[in-house]
């Protein structure tokens, strides 16, 4: 059973190992799906935010865990 | 079949897969030492045979899922998953958090299966096999989900496999030659390197999931590797700059 708890811990730790980042992630996909869905936007804007929004979410991660912390 | 998706996502399965092996050959190369070759390699061998049985069980449930949603769901895990890679790979090379070191984890490991041992006088060869399959399985696991993902969007899962394949070739040579932990091998510039390939495929896939034709289709992918590669390199320079103005 241990082996099982491990193997589960991994599989979920493989893609919400940084919750925050994982769920802006997913937000910014969904917004990107709303827009195709249901607006008349272009579809390459709607491409262009979900590349540039993912980039920029990666940098913020990265900044926000290297920026020191008040103690 | 386009080179310029084939290539990345052999490119990306043979690197992912290189990093995942060297870690998990630490860890089996341990149990080798400890308690010698038969343990570890049934270990190894009960492993490999779970791993394969996820991909032969997958792999035509699969392609029974309707292509676009396959890309989506895909996309998303594999962004997820790269972004990931990408984030903690930008981090080590600033220096932000500390690098993985194999020789560290094989004196780790060694010691741990050590006292494992002294506590379970019996079934010592049991405990260090159950190591060496844990290692495999849960270090595989990430090679698995690599490989079915670079390759089930555009049937690429063979030569995606194929470079798994020849990464675990190379470093099982490797390690019966130099017979020590592989702590030389870049791991960190490779798991950047897999990560900004990941990332790519995961927008990629996503945006086609979603209905988005990507100007010059495939091609897309080598502005999208060009471009988390810039972002991992600014994530990275700007991490260490914070924790240079912390140190001082």
């Amino acid at each position: 059973m241990t082996i099982l708890r491990e193997f589960a811990a991994e599989l979920v730790g493989m893609f919400f190992a940084e919750t925050r980042l994982s769920a802006a992630l997913l937000a910014l996909v969904a917004a990107t799906a709303w827009l195709i869905d249901y607006t008349d936007l272009n579809q390459l804007i709607s491409g262009a935010m979900l590349l540039f929004g993912s980039l920029a979410l990666l940098v913020a991660s990265v900044c926000h865990t290297a920026r020191p912390r008040a103690p | 079949m386009m080179w310029s998706t084939a290539a990345p996502a052999i490119t990306a399965a043979f690197l992912a897969s290189l990093v995942e092996v060297v870690e998990a050959f630490t860890i089996v190369l341990a149990v080798a030492m400890l308690r010698g070759w038969r343990p570890a390699a049934a270990g190894t061998a009960a492993g490999l045979a779970v791993l394969a049985s996820i991909v032969l069980l997958l792999g035509p449930l699969l392609d029974r899922v309707p292509v676009t949603s396959l890309q989506l769901a895909i996309g998303v895990l594999l962004l997820l998953f790269g972004t990931g890679w990408l984030r903690k790979a930008s981090l080590r090379a600033a220096g932000v958090i500390p690098l993985h070191d194999e020789d560290a984890i094989f004196a780790a490991e060694t010691a741990g299966l050590t006292e494992r041992t002294h506590r379970r006088q019996k079934n010592l060869d049991w405990v260090a096999g159950i190591t060496a399959l844990k290692a495999v399985l849960l270090e595989g696991l990430e090679v698995v989900f690599i490989v079915i993902a670079v390759g089930a969007g555009r049937g690429l899962v063979a030569y995606a496999s194929f470079g798994a394949l020849a990464a675990c070739i190379l470093v099982l040579a490797t390690g019966a030659v130099v017979h020590r932990p592989l702590s030389r091998v870049p791991e960190n510039l490779l798991k950047f390197g897999v990560g900004v390939m990941l990332s790519s495929f995961g927008v990629f896939w996503t945006g086609e999931g979603l209905g988005i034709a990507w100007p010059g289709q495939d091609l897309a992918l080598l502005l999208f590797i060009a471009l988390f590669l810039g972002a991992g390199v600014i994530a990275s320079g700007f991490a260490r700059k914070f924790s240079v103005e912390f140190a001082s």
